[in-house]
């Protein structure tokens, strides 16, 4: 395929998953769609967009590229805002290379410090014999498991360094937990933190967290996707809380565990592995403070009761996919 | 009991039809402003393309372009401007500079038919004199006055199957020439 037709691709694929991203965020907030899992289920379509969508569109219907299609029957041709020219470049390849720079930027940003933080954990013991892991971390974590219906998985305990408290493994699930973690939150804060990583756990998050960086990695170009994945990830973040909490029946232990968790770990460990790379330092302080006002609104949730479902979610999710289609077919 | 739960989701689904149908009107509204936008601060109507080469408005016309082959060295070439226009069968304009850099000519036609060639591709002008050209049936010459107040003559007549338009500031016996040789170049 010629060069221009996979610029033609990259910005087809940017400017529909903005515009899909959009109206599903638009739709989400009048729909007052608030269930993280209905959340999700929408979002995803938003991710499907540029993976499925657009690829069928662009190679399925090769007539949409056409001058006649462009002149005629487009809603929005891209290659008219390549008629106002600046510096001798047209502002449609201006808004590409711009966006494509963003999107680098913030892919980057995720997967070097990813690369850099992997480092090897402690090995995984069984829960009988998570050697050096305090009884009260055993004792939570099997209360967890049974508040879940679930086998309890190896816990990995770091004796040392940062409040750490994570799942992890994709093939062996694992629940990471430090010393300082343990030390930080009480009982019934520390069941249901454990809780929250369990549920991650049973839905395959670490899985689907792979899966996620794959399609990012696909769609590298794209800013819109790489800023959907950070949503969806938050969404994942918010169903755990709500699985969490149904478990244990305790919202507000789990709340201020999650507080404690992030004053104690937050500004101290995250951001320097960023200011190596390019614009790190101009985005780390609006990262940090959209990951402060992330936990935020975690922590309201949490004190507010659980989110009901909207009805008709099959109804609405095809009606919207639907009209989405009919929208963008005529975007070019 | 079931009655009043079906005409709840009833009511709800028309609702969140309702809603789905304002979100997507409100963004092709806002795409089709953006569409617009750049014609429009160019001042061209929605449709009207400008073009770098007469090769180039042949490629997206997907038609040879008509050219006089009696060109006065009184004018530059290549043209000054090149514009198509996709709707109605599809027309071109193309308008030339004289030596001294002001507009001078203007040539339009059509691609296919010959329907009559109006805006956008024309300025509005004002007839002031019409009167029949020995250029076929129902060739016309007029003398116009442009929005800038400059007077031009215009030569209107069909041929090959296409409307042509010239106007000129030049001595009409010029424009008579060229429009001639659009004839006799036989493409």
């Amino acid at each position: 395929m010629a060069a221009a037709r996979w610029v033609d691709f990259a910005g087809q694929s940017i400017l529909h998953t903005l515009v899909a991203a959009l109206v599903i965020e638009a739709l989400v907030r009048l729909w007052r769609v608030r269930q993280p899992e209905q959340r999700t289920g929408f979002r995803l379509l938003a991710l499907a967009w540029p993976l499925l969508v657009v690829p069928a569109l662009f190679f399925g219907f090769p007539e949409r590229s056409d001058e006649a299609f462009q002149d005629a029957r487009a809603l929005f041709a891209a290659r008219r805002w390549d008629e106002l020219t600046l510096l001798g470049a047209g502002l449609d390849a201006w808004w590409l290379a711009g966006m494509v720079l963003l999107g680098v930027a913030l892919f980057l940003m995720d997967l070097v410090p990813l690369l850099r933080s992997r480092a090897p954990l402690p090995p995984p013991f069984p829960l009988e014999a998570a050697a050096g892991a305090p009884a009260r971390a055993r004792e939570a974590l099997a209360e967890a498991a049974l508040a879940l219906s679930l086998r309890a998985p190896p816990l990995a305990f770091v004796p040392e360094g940062p409040p750490l408290f994570y799942c992890t493994g994709a093939r062996r699930p694992t629940v990471v937990v430090s010393r300082q973690a343990v030390d930080l939150l009480d009982p019934a804060e520390l069941r249901c933190a454990f809780a929250h990583e369990l549920s991650h756990l049973e839905r395959r998050d670490p899985v689907l967290g792979w899966a996620l960086m794959g399609a990012r990695a696909l769609l590298w170009f794209n800013p819109v996707v790489q800023i959907l994945v950070r949503a969806l990830a938050r969404d994942s973040e918010r169903l755990a809380d709500e699985r969490a909490a149904l478990a244990t029946g305790d919202r507000l232990a789990l709340a201020s565990g999650l507080l404690k968790l992030y004053r104690a770990s937050e500004g101290r460990y995250a951001l320097p592995a960023r200011r190596n790379l390019p614009l790190s330092a101009a985005l780390a302080a609006p990262i940090a403070r959209a990951r402060a006002h992330d936990i935020g609104l975690r922590c309201r949730a949490l004190l507010d009761p659980a989110p009901a479902r909207v009805r008709l979610s099959a109804f609405r999710f095809v009606a919207l996919a639907a009209g989405l289609f009919l929208l963008l077919f005529f975007v070019v | 009991m079931r009655a009043g739960a079906l005409g709840r989701a009833l009511g709800e689904g028309a609702g969140a039809l309702w809603t789905l149908a304002l979100v997507l009107g409100g963004a092709a509204a806002m795409l089709s402003g953006l569409d617009a936008l750049p014609g429009w601060l160019r001042g061209e109507p929605r449709g009207v393309r400008r073009v770098a080469s007469v090769d180039e408005a042949e490629r997206i016309m997907r038609s040879r372009i008509l050219l006089p082959s009696y060109f006065p060295d009184s004018y530059r070439w290549p043209p000054s401007s090149i514009r198509v226009w996709r709707e109605g069968g599809g027309a071109v304009a193309l308008a030339f500079d004289a030596r001294d850099g002001s507009p001078a000519l203007l040539l339009a036609e059509t691609v296919s038919g010959t329907g009559a060639l109006t805006a956008p591709l024309l300025p509005d002008s004002a007839v002031i004199q019409k009167q029949g050209a020995a250029l076929g049936e129902g060739a016309t010459l007029s003398r116009i006055v442009s929005e800038d107040g400059t007077l031009w003559n215009e030569l209107e007549w069909t041929a090959a199957g296409r409307r042509f338009v010239l106007r000129g500031r030049g001595p009409l016996d010029v424009l008579m020439r060229m429009a001639r040789s659009i004839h006799g170049a036989g493409r």
